[in-house]
């Protein structure tokens, strides 16, 4: 069958997206592939449907936990049964099964830190592997906005295996990444797809303001006045909490959203957000990744972004209809000191650095050095895959360069923000793209055009009541 | 209702006998000797692990609260008693119908099926086959995927009649109207999403803690009402094995099956490298919840019917207290003759009683 027919027979589309056809096809021929596609534009298909001509299971590499389980649940929603995500908030008893029967599954979800457990990687050598699908590569450079030293354990995976082609994917890379994903994945001669960041229906805002209640005064008339649904990111979960009780006291169909939540409660929000029983989410950054809505009008970030790829990834969850979408992001001359004391905190100092050496040295286990020494969990992460390969005086070194790089890539951000130029044309001048034509709503800089359609508020404020029980009984089984 | 006042129920039977943690262990249903034996001496079974991950901080903030408005007191050995000015508000306290020793914690398993069916159904019934399950948990899952083959889902009957199970069974349980509010909130189904503990919260005025303290309860009354009657087979598939079927812990499991093969403490002792007062502990277990337990291999019926008169000629099942009264039984002798002397199943649990 070739690939139009499978493409109207198990998806049920009559046409290929921009950039998905081309990466299918070297895919298919056993070409290792770099596709570099922005959000929401049917990454997924890419390694979907070239599992169902390929003999074997696809083992596709993801690093959060949400996204993959995410993933899994709507491929079974797509009636795409023979799909398993195996990663460490697996049950023990479900992980033993899953692992006695891993032949039973065509596509198999893996966390990079399961790969690295013997039994798993024995488990997984003795299967026939049609390809191997690693997502969000650009987690393997230690100069992408997500660096998980994790990732680089992918490599010596590899190693171990006499190895099918592989397929990275990616919604941001530039070139430094580019050529990081290459050189840990060893890539050979791979064909690199690099589809237009540019979301033309995207129009950007960025907006100084002086103060936080400023930004709340903001966010309150623009969520009265202007049309969702919509995300706002906030700097945390408590933030996130707080404004969402604030703006739904005004009347506001909102609710936040973060993993603080019992998974149940967070299925809950997803659904009322889908079914638009409510308008607004307020998200954390960190969070919200698994938020699979095609009609969301507009993204707000009520602080400054530290890296350009993280906000374009969240920006990047406006619009996936085509329809026109804005985003909007606040920040104060504070937030740039702040923003900067939260980035460089996540990575440790030297002396904190030494201080966990020598715990661990003087034999404390791994949690009590974390703790003890007062270094974050993702610095740990990195300090351990960095003292497991060099002696100490490299590993600081290396840490230090991060630190250079962190601060590089918020005055990246800093450059956008304060900037006199297109933020569309700096932000895929980043990337390495130039802009052709703008759209004629662009951004602040240049004019954001007649918006009336931000205006048009096609759904009031749901109200949404608590009904009388049997009431409600009935509408749920009688209806 | 409130932790405080929960507390304070349980604390007016405890009172002057355990220390305050006594309660916090019952909450959280730690299977110990001590644990397992306070429930059944102090007619506690019903909170028994209700609140498995109840956070110390929380617990203690709910005490100073009683400690505060003259409720308890507590010594220096932390020994709770209950003032006298508690035991007044005692009598304006509900009357709680929780089973925990029944349950323990699986009441959310029966609920989060019922949750996953109830969802489906309704999706059907919109002829919605797709959809994304409120429930993501393995046996969840295929628990109700093998209970829906059973069913003829596709016919609306099916809905109609879980629907009218559910209603009747609901006002059987005596439930109240917040109870019922928040039971059918937390349900979901098509085009009509459950809602999260806090938009109840908001929309009801009452404290995420009270909420999940009425819901917890709920179930239990709702559990206990389809158990009993035959007039909810959809219900009571939904229940199967939802109630504990054994009430021993594993280890003791071991223990009881040596014991019966006919060897003696010692020797299990040995066999199995634990203690002897672990296996004592074990003992101790089997005779509160085995009818038969050959109580008189251990101690004389004299001797028990001496201690039990002890017992409630005092007031106390404190051992240390009986200890001095008959110095020649061991406290291991005590405990057997208190266990057996309270034994019975799980029992509702209302204020009267105290
Ligand atoms: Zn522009």
């Amino acid at each position: 069958m070739d690939i139009k027919s499978i493409l109207l027979k198990k998806f049920g589309f009559e046409h290929f997206r921009v950039g998905q056809e081309e990466v299918i096809r070297n895919v298919i021929s056993n070409r290792d592939t770099i596709a570099i596609l922005p959000t929401g534009s049917g990454k997924s298909l890419c390694y979907q449907l070239p599992a169902y001509i390929k003999n074997g299971a696809v083992l596709i590499i993801s690093p959060l936990v949400a996204l993959m389980e995410d993933q899994v649940a709507i491929m079974k929603k797509n009636g795409e049964k023979r799909v398993v995500a195996i990663n460490s908030f697996l049950a023990y008893k479900d992980r033993q099964r899953i692992m006695n029967r891993l032949d039973l599954y065509k596509f198999i979800f893996i966390s990079p830190e399961m790969l690295m457990q013997n039994n798993v990687a024995e488990q997984i050598k003795k299967l026939k592997i049609a390809f191997i699908v690693v997502d969000e590569a650009h987690c393997i450079s230690q100069w992408g906005f997500d660096f998980r030293p994790d990732y680089l354990r992918i490599g010596e995976f590899l190693k171990q295996l006499e190895r099918p082609n592989i397929l990275a994917l990616t919604a941001t890379a530039d070139n430094q990444v580019l050529g990081d994903i290459i050189n840990y994945l060893r890539l050979e001669t791979p064909a690199v797809h690099k589809h237009s960041l540019d979301r033309k229906n995207i129009s950007y805002s960025m907006k100084q303001m002086n103060s936080e209640h400023e930004k709340t005064a903001w966010i309150l008339e623009r969520t009265k006045k202007t049309a969702g649904p919509g995300i706002i990111y906030v700097a945390s979960r408590k933030r996130a909490d707080e404004l969402a009780i604030y703006l739904k006291e005004h009347g506001i169909s909102i609710a936040s959203y973060h993993a603080g939540m019992e998974q149940e409660d967070r299925a809950f929000i997803q659904e009322q957000f889908i079914t638009g029983e409510i308008n607004w989410i307020c998200a954390t950054t960190a969070f919200g990744m698994g938020i699979h809505k095609n009609d969301i009008r507009q993204v707000i970030h009520e602080n400054m972004s530290s890296t350009i790829a993280g906000y374009m990834q969240e920006v990047g969850r406006a619009g996936r209809d085509g329809d026109l979408s804005a985003a909007t992001l606040l920040f104060t001359e504070e937030d740039i000191g702040k923003t900067r004391f939260i980035v460089q905190n996540d990575l440790p100092t030297e002396t904190e650095v030494r201080h966990y050496f020598n715990l661990i040295k003087e034999g404390s286990s791994k949690n009590e050095a974390t703790q003890l020494s007062g270094i974050s969990e993702t610095g740990t992460r990195i300090i351990d895959y960095y003292l497991e390969r060099m002696p100490m005086e490299s590993a600081l070194l290396k840490i230090k360069e991060q630190k250079t790089e962190k601060e590089k890539q918020l005055q990246n951000m800093l450059h956008i923000i304060n900037g006199e130029n297109c933020i569309r044309k700096s932000l895929l001048k980043f990337y390495g793209e130039t802009l052709v034509a703008a759209p004629a709503s662009c951004c602040s800089v240049c004019g954001l055009g007649e918006e009336d359609w931000l205006f048009e508020m096609k759904r009031g404020n749901s109200t949404r009541q608590i009904v009388d029980w049997a009431d409600r009984l009935a509408r749920l089984l009688q209806s | 209702m409130d932790l405080s006042f929960l507390l304070l129920t349980i604390i007016s039977r405890l009172d002057g006998e355990r220390s305050i943690y006594a309660s916090y262990h019952l909450l959280r249903g730690k299977r110990s000797g001590q644990t397992l034996q306070d429930v059944e001496y102090y007619s506690l079974k019903g909170f028994f692990c209700i609140l498995p991950r109840l956070k110390i901080d929380v617990f203690d903030g709910a005490i100073n609260h009683l400690k505060k408005a003259g409720y308890i007191s507590i010594d220096e050995d932390s020994v709770v008693y209950i003032t006298k000015k508690g035991k007044e508000v005692l009598h304006t306290l509900p009357l709680y119908r929780f089973n925990g020793w029944d349950y323990r914690g699986r009441e959310h398993v029966f609920f989060s099926r019922l949750s996953l069916i109830v969802q489906t159904a309704s999706y059907f019934r919109a002829d919605q086959k797709s959809f994304m399950p409120m429930q993501n948990d393995y046996d969840i899952q295929l628990f109700v995927k093998e209970f829906l083959l059973k069913q003829r889902i596709l016919d609306e009957e099916f809905s109609n009649q879980l629907f009218q199970e559910l209603r009747n069974s609901i006002e059987q349980s005596g439930m109240n109207g917040c109870q019922k509010t928040i039971f059918v909130h937390r349900l979901g189904g098509y085009k009509h999403a459950g809602w999260t503990w806090k938009q109840l919260s908001d929309e009801m005025g009452i404290k995420p803690f009270t909420l999940s303290l009425y819901y917890i309860e709920s179930l239990h009354m709702l559990l206990q009402t389809i158990s009993q009657s035959s007039k909810y087979p959809l219900l009571t598939e939904i229940i199967k094995n939802i109630q504990v079927s054994t009430y021993l812990t594993e280890s003791t499991i071991k223990t009881k099956e040596l014991f019966n093969q006919g060897m003696s403490m010692q020797k299990i002792s040995q066999l199995r490298h634990l203690k002897m007062s672990t296996i004592e502990d074990h003992f101790v277990e089997i005779s509160i919840n085995d009818q038969s337990f050959p109580i008189e291999e251990f101690v004389s019926a004299t001797e028990i019917a001496a201690v039990v008169a002890k017992s409630s000629e005092l007031g106390t099942k404190r051992l240390r207290l009986l200890k001095e009264e008959f110095p020649s039984l061991t406290y291991f002798q005590l405990r057997l003759i208190l266990g057996t002397g309270s034994r019975g199943g799980a029992k509702w649990i209302s204020n009267q009683s105290c």
